[in-house]
């Protein structure tokens, strides 16, 4: 098959993300202990357990904003050193939202958006905007294009990291507790636009602790306690019939 | 006592404007230099440069322990003699007072601007970085356009202040023979008696300048909100 030769063997391969035997310490603390994780093109995973568990550590890990002391991460064939070219290279096709927003309060919504495909992908200033525009129209928040963050509400801010993030048209999106922060009438319509990104096939790793999207969404439920995965299993099974303890007990606090 | 005579104003005129000129003149060169080199301080001090940084707070230590009086007595005396030294066979070459007043009053400035930038680098939330990290934007363009901008942005008020001082300090000219705002006022009060009709208007000028200033910068942070309530 033609086709098949002339495409990059990253691309055939089935996964995007490999951590193998990952280890990361804080001074003496031991946040991640031996953490092995496979991520396949279009899956979608949700990563819960309880507070301090290392969920925001590993997603941090996998772009290199927490930089690993041990084992292997490698993202769309690429491992992850200390090369600041590998670094960028792989920083630029994972996209990253966080709780707090992060926007940026000195730029408009769309200058937001533009900024970084200006200055990594290269993009002229008018093909920056149109993208942005295309994916501001998609989170349903282009009427707000002009306005600064400051004049938002969270649920909106929110959907502007998302759209800011999908500008770099980044091959993976990891979300850390990205509705942890918002009034409750708004956490839906951030849900909504994930759920929307994920009919869409985009692969995600989603820190967040909403079962409802989890079960409608994720292919896969990680289940972290004290920096190790201590269980994985389809959302429809983890959440009826846990096999551990501990994630039984974090079941029970959750819902309760 | 003689009451009030504004009408001296007219002659005055033309030679108070030259020196109003001066000191703003002597302002902007002095905040450009300074702020450029104050950012190149704080980003050597928050980057942690080996030995430069040291050598950069030393430099700060130094500069804002003395008053700029003595520094500008250094620069014009001292300068020359160096430069002597280094070029020529060890007379002084002067470099005349205007070129002194303006090099010493921008590295005067650096000094306290670099100080006002890096506190202000510190008080940038860590998500700002990390955002950026995960955009994949390098270092420089991380600091230009995204940290450096909130920077200034949030230090304005500070910034403003600090040069509304420097603008008054341009007055110390007077060391170097150099004629300012204040110091035209006084050269003319001497010559016409008018002592109190010339501080008086001296005084308004920099009252209006200072405030218009004030105001500008106020106007700015409407424009740009940074953080505050929705609306
Ligand atoms: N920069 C840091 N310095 C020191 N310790 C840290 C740092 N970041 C995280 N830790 C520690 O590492 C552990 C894991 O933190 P992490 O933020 O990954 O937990 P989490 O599962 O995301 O928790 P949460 O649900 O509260 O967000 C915690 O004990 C935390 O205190
Ligand atoms: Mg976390």
């Amino acid at each position: 098959m033609q086709h098949e030769i002339a495409t990059p063997l990253a691309d055939r391969s089935p996964t995007i993300v490999v951590v193998e035997n990952l280890v990361k310490r804080f001074g003496g603390f031991t946040a991640l202990n031996d953490v092995n994780l496979t991520v396949a093109k279009r899956e979608k995973i949700v990563l819960c357990g309880p507070s301090g568990s290392g969920k925001s550590t590993l997603i941090r890990c996998i772009n290199h904003i927490e930089k690993h002391d041990g084992g292997r991460i490698v993202v769309d064939g690429v491992e992850l050193t200390d090369r600041m070219a590998d670094i960028n290279g792989v920083r630029s096709e994972v996209g990253m939202v966080f709780q707090s927003f992060n926007l940026f309060p000195h730029l408009s919504v769309v200058e937001n958006c533009m900024l970084a495909p200006m200055k990594v992908r290269g993009l002229s200033r008018p093909e920056a905007r149109e993208r942005a525009m295309d994916l501001l129209r998609k989170v349903r928040i282009h009427s707000q294009a002009d306005k600064y963050p400051a004049q938002l509400s969270g649920g909106q801010q929110q959907r502007v990291a998302i759209a800011r993030a999908l500008c770099m048209q980044p091959k993976i999106m990891l979300f850390d507790e990205p509705t942890s922060a918002l009034d409750p009438e708004m956490v839906k319509e951030v849900l909504d636009t994930m759920v929307q990104l994920a009919a869409e096939g985009m692969t995600m790793v989603c820190v967040t602790h909403e079962m409802g999207f989890a079960r409608e969404v994720a292919d896969r439920v990680v289940f972290m306690d004290q920096g190790s995965i201590v269980e994985e299993a389809d959302p429809e099974t983890f959440f009826r019939a846990p096999r551990t303890q501990r994630a039984k007990g974090f079941l029970n606090q959750i819902i309760h | 006592m003689n009451s009030l005579d504004f009408s001296i104003l007219l002659q005055a005129w033309p030679y108070l404007w030259s020196g109003l000129l001066f000191s703003l003149a002597l302002t902007a060169a002095a905040f450009v230099i300074g702020m450029l080199l104050g950012t190149c301080f704080a980003l050597v001090q928050h980057f942690e440069v080996p030995v430069i940084a040291r050598i950069v707070r030393a430099y700060i230590a130094l500069i804002r322990s003395i008053p700029l009086i003595l520094v500008l007595f250094w620069f014009f005396f001292l300068v020359p003699i160096v430069l002597g030294h280094l070029y020529g066979n060890g007379r002084p070459i002067p470099i005349g007072a205007t070129w002194t007043a303006f090099i010493t009053f921008g590295l005067f400035e650096a000094a306290y601007y670099s100080e006002i930038i890096r506190v202000g680098l510190r008080a940038v939330n860590k998500g700002q970085f990390e955002a950026c990290q995960a955009l994949a934007l390098s270092t420089f363009d991380t600091y230009r356009c995204v940290i450096l901008p909130q920077v200034i942005r949030v230090a304005s008020p500070i910034i403003l202040s600090q040069t509304i001082i420097l603008f008054q300090d341009t007055s110390l000219v007077y060391v170097l023979s150099l004629t300012d705002l204040l110091g035209a006022a006084s050269k003319l009060a001497q010559l016409n008696g008018r002592l109190v009709e010339m501080y008086l208007v001296v005084a308004v000028v920099y009252l209006a300048i200072s405030s218009a200033a004030s105001q500008c910068v106020a106007s700015l942070r409407r424009r740009y909100p940074l953080t505050g309530a929705h609306k």
